[in-house]
């Protein structure tokens, strides 16, 4: 297996940390993550940080990384394909499932990007309209989980049906996955509160969810480059 | 539930099971958000004024948060659905191009012909106090994206066709080969409800959502039918796992 076709995944690999990088920057970069905006600001504020001159350059700046890079995360999930692949199942059907979710997580966030960047395109404009905008941002943003939780639970059973003599994953990497599944899930529930711990700058549809993807995406790159090299070597 | 763990550990066709059953709870769960838990079916008037927008805003405020959360939730689940189809193309005697391109056609389905309207009408519930004029704006994004989003079904549906109808192997019935041509038809007279405000082929017209609506039941519930004999006919016997028998060999 280490012949020709895998050639070139150590690239797409490594790949990562550079991406993690940009990504973690542009986060911090655009000014309405580091104190995550409320959903119960006025449209007079919201408006108001749009038109800001020492967030609009930020703003964009940061959304247009966001751009660049967020798709970056396709290969990995692909490369995590690729070892569902190898796993002792009867059909290719849980990395056909993997492989649907791949284009999902980065898509519906393109679109959070996009709201972002339109209102920050005129930030002359109606608050009313701004508001709408940034509403529309931050609930595409916040509530983009379907095939994250989908992808952490496709690959947790994935691991749970592979062989248990002959592991591509170790348990433990499926238990972790359903621990991040669990986390994303009240992401998805943010429209029902505009204050407190469930609105979108909340503790769990922000700060837990945008900590469980950062540890996924730490783990599932240590595990899968460990058996990226394991199986070049065998 | 020993049955079910004894199945979990020894049924050769487990990872298809989950599959259908995944399917299965998908379409339970969508119809009881989008009909009696949001009311976004059957659709609202396209015609109405600012003002009747704002009010079926205001009257489904808590179902439209809360059904669509379910919908943020769940809809993962579409995932199993398009790679069980595209399983039952690579038991097909057809070139695998098939599977893959319905299988990347109807994952990228869900973003345009479903999440949009769920995004969109969630931020109108947001914020019952909004300009009615920005509410119908939202009104009209999400009915039409849901409704309007096309090409990938009808596409799709045409892929699962040809493949049904070339197949050697037998793995659906000819009929059902024809279904998906009916489906893909209710493709293309949905278009109009692009143009109409009022009338039989607006997206909640007679030709535009209620016969729609009809051949899409019958569709999904024939493919759920199908696909559940797919499986019951598959037969892996009881030899070892593929990987397994490589590593033996």
């Amino acid at each position: 297996m280490a012949g020709a076709r895998a050639d070139g995944e150590l690239i797409l690999f490594w790949t990562l940390p550079v991406l993690a990088a940009i990504w973690v920057s542009a986060f911090f970069l655009f000014p309405g993550f580091a104190h995550p905006m409320s959903p119960a600001l006025t449209a007079a504020q919201v408006a108001g940080f749009y038109r800001d001159p020492a967030h609009l350059s930020l703003i964009r700046s940061s959304m247009i990384l966001f751009n660049w890079f967020g798709v970056g995360l396709v290969p990995l999930l692909t490369l995590l394909v690729l070892q569902v692949k190898r796993m002792a199942h009867r059909t290719p059907i849980l990395s056909y499932c993997l492989l649907g979710c791949a284009a999902g997580g980065p898509a519906v966030f393109l679109v959070a990007d996009i709201f972002w960047l339109l209102a920050a395109f005129q930030p002359g404009r109606d608050p009313q309209l701004t508001l709408m905008f940034n509403d529309l941002a931050w609930m595409t943003f916040t509530t983009a989980v379907p095939f994250l939780i989908g992808q952490s639970l496709i690959i947790a059973l994935a691991i749970y049906l592979d062989h248990p003599g002959r592991p591509v994953f170790r348990r433990w990497v499926a238990h972790f996955n359903l621990v991040i599944a669990a986390a994303l899930v009240p992401a998805a529930f943010t429209g029902l509160a505009l204050s407190g711990p469930m609105a979108w700058d909340g503790l769990l549809p922000f700060w837990l969810k945008n900590t469980a993807i950062a540890a996924w995406i730490a783990v599932m790159s240590v595990v899968l480059g460990r058996n990226i090299y394991r199986q070049r070597a065998a | 539930m020993r049955s079910i763990a004894w199945h979990w550990r020894n049924n050769p066709k487990r990872e298809l099971w989950l599959a259908w059953y995944a399917t299965v709870v998908f379409y339970n769960i969508f119809f009881i958000v989008f009909f009696p838990v949001t009311h976004a079916q059957p659709p609202p008037h396209p015609g109405w004024s600012d003002a009747q927008v704002a009010y079926w805003f205001a009257r489904s405020h808590g179902g439209l948060l809360a059904g669509f959360a379910i919908m943020f939730a769940i809809a993962g689940l579409t995932a199993p659905q398009n790679a069980l189809i595209a399983y039952s193309m690579r038991r097909m005697s057809v070139s695998r191009a098939f599977a893959y391109s319905y299988l990347v056609m109807y994952s990228l389905s869900a973003l345009p012909g479903m999440l949009l309207l769920c995004v969109v009408l969630s931020v109108g519930a947001l914020r019952p106090g909004r300009d009615p004029a920005q509410l119908h704006w939202l009104y009209d994004f999400g009915f039409l994206s849901f409704t309007g989003t096309m090409g990938i079904f009808l596409i799709g549906s045409l892929v699962w066709m040809l493949a049904i109808l070339l197949d050697k192997n037998r793995v659906m019935p000819k009929w059902f080969g024809y279904l998906n041509l009916c489906n893909a038809l209710t493709e293309v007279v949905v278009a109009p409800a692009w143009i109409f405000r009022t009338g039989v082929l607006t997206w909640n017209g007679l030709i535009s959502w209620w016969i729609n609506i009809a051949v899409f039941g019958i569709y999904t519930g024939a493919f759920i039918m199908q696909l559940r004999n797919l499986i019951l006919r598959e037969d892996f016997g009881d030899g070892p796992l593929p990987s397994l028998a490589e590593a033996t060999r």
